[in-house]
């Protein structure tokens, strides 16, 4: 078999904290994939942090938020000929020793996105009673709309194959774009599966979701989702 | 309505178009934009130096006083040059992350390049 050639996408914003033991315990644990920070003008010394290390970095010159972070590194790694590429957070709440495992299954079960999901085996960070909650609402949500059941469709940790891509090299949502994203590739008729992972509660920097901005979450990603579902 | 505050709205009007034009001038301001503006201060002069216009189209329209239809005019007037803005706003921060996207990666290409160079550098002078 060709060696596939992946790319792990580490979008960072003000990650000075956790992004060295992110990047080692990818060079331990995930030493066949490459890496590329995605460093989201932090305002913090994350650059620096990356600089003295010399490790790989897209450098945004004005902030994007997650979704254009993100999206980023697909556009890199759709240009650079990348068969596999997989989102993995800067904070150190993902474990890189899954990500083989994660391939392994994308290509044995012809899959077009594999996605992490705390929610299988139920181990590790679980998440907060209220947001479990709402999750369980997009899990419901997606399954009306798609048939399919993802059992954290919110998880930051999702392998994607060239075709999904591709097409999140076009398009991405820009803010808040787990559910939705998912939801546009199921209506496309791609596969998604999940594989379950222990994620670790966050050590350094803060959710993006606050609670107060979490009924605008609420609404802004249903609306989203259903005009994805819409769309088709 | 009074000569008198005929007289101050048509002053103001025309200190107003003259301010647009004098930015569009300078190139300030896009023609495209002012375009708009242009338009409404022209209207307002109009319904301002023959208020006879204004009189038949509130009979016309079955409204009861003059001030109402402006109101309503320059409130439709406004939203509609507000959303129009929004609908400009939501396309252009949606070109602006392309933008940035392109940039952040051509820096990395260039990045990549020198620093490719300066390890071969490094070999060679070892």
């Amino acid at each position: 078999m060709i060696k596939k050639k992946k790319l792990i996408i580490i979008p960072a914003y003000n990650e000075q904290g956790g992004i060295e033991r992110t990047v080692r315990d990818i060079l331990t644990n995930a030493p066949d994939f490459d890496y590329v920070i995605i460093n989201d003008c932090s305002t913090d010394n994350t650059l620096k942090v990356c600089e003295k290390n010399r490790f790989h970095v897209i450098n945004l010159p004005v902030n994007l938020g997650i979704g254009g972070s993100v999206q980023t590194g697909y556009v890199y790694a759709w240009r650079n000929g990348y068969d596999i590429a997989v989102q993995f957070d800067g904070d150190g709440q993902h474990n890189a020793k899954y990500l083989n495992a994660m391939a392994d299954k994308l290509i044995k079960d012809g899959l077009d996105m594999v996605i992490g999901s705390r929610y299988i085996e139920k181990e590790g960070f679980q998440s907060s009673g209220i947001r479990r909650i709402g999750i369980r609402y997009f899990t419901a949500l997606i399954r009306w709309l798609t048939g399919k059941k993802i059992t954290d469709p919110t998880s930051g940790m999702r392998m994607a194959g060239r075709d999904v891509i591709e097409l999140y090299a076009k398009n991405y949502p820009k803010d808040y774009p787990e559910p939705e994203s998912v939801t546009v590739i199921l209506k496309k008729g791609k596969k998604v599966d999940e594989l379950p992972v222990i994620m670790n509660a966050r050590e350094e920097g803060v959710s993006s979701i606050s609670p107060r901005k979490s009924v605008y979450y609420m609404i802004k990603v249903s609306l989203a989702v259903l005009l994805a579902a819409v769309r088709g | 309505m009074s000569l008198k505050i005929q007289i101050i709205i048509a002053v103001l009007v025309v200190l107003a178009l003259v301010f647009i034009a004098n930015l569009v001038r300078k190139e300030a301001l896009d023609i495209k934009f002012a375009l708009p503006w242009i338009t409404v201060g022209a209207v307002v002069l109009l319904l301002d130096l023959f208020p006879g216009i204004m009189n038949s189209l509130v009979r016309l329209l079955g409204i009861e006083l003059p001030v109402n239809m402006m109101f309503f005019f320059g409130f439709c007037f406004t939203l509609l040059l507000l959303f129009s803005l929004t609908v400009k706003v939501s396309r252009q921060s949606g070109q602006l992350k392309r933008l940035v996207q392109e940039v952040a990666l051509l820096q990395e290409q260039s990045d990549r390049k020198n620093k490719a160079c300066e390890d071969g550098f490094l070999e060679y002078k070892n």
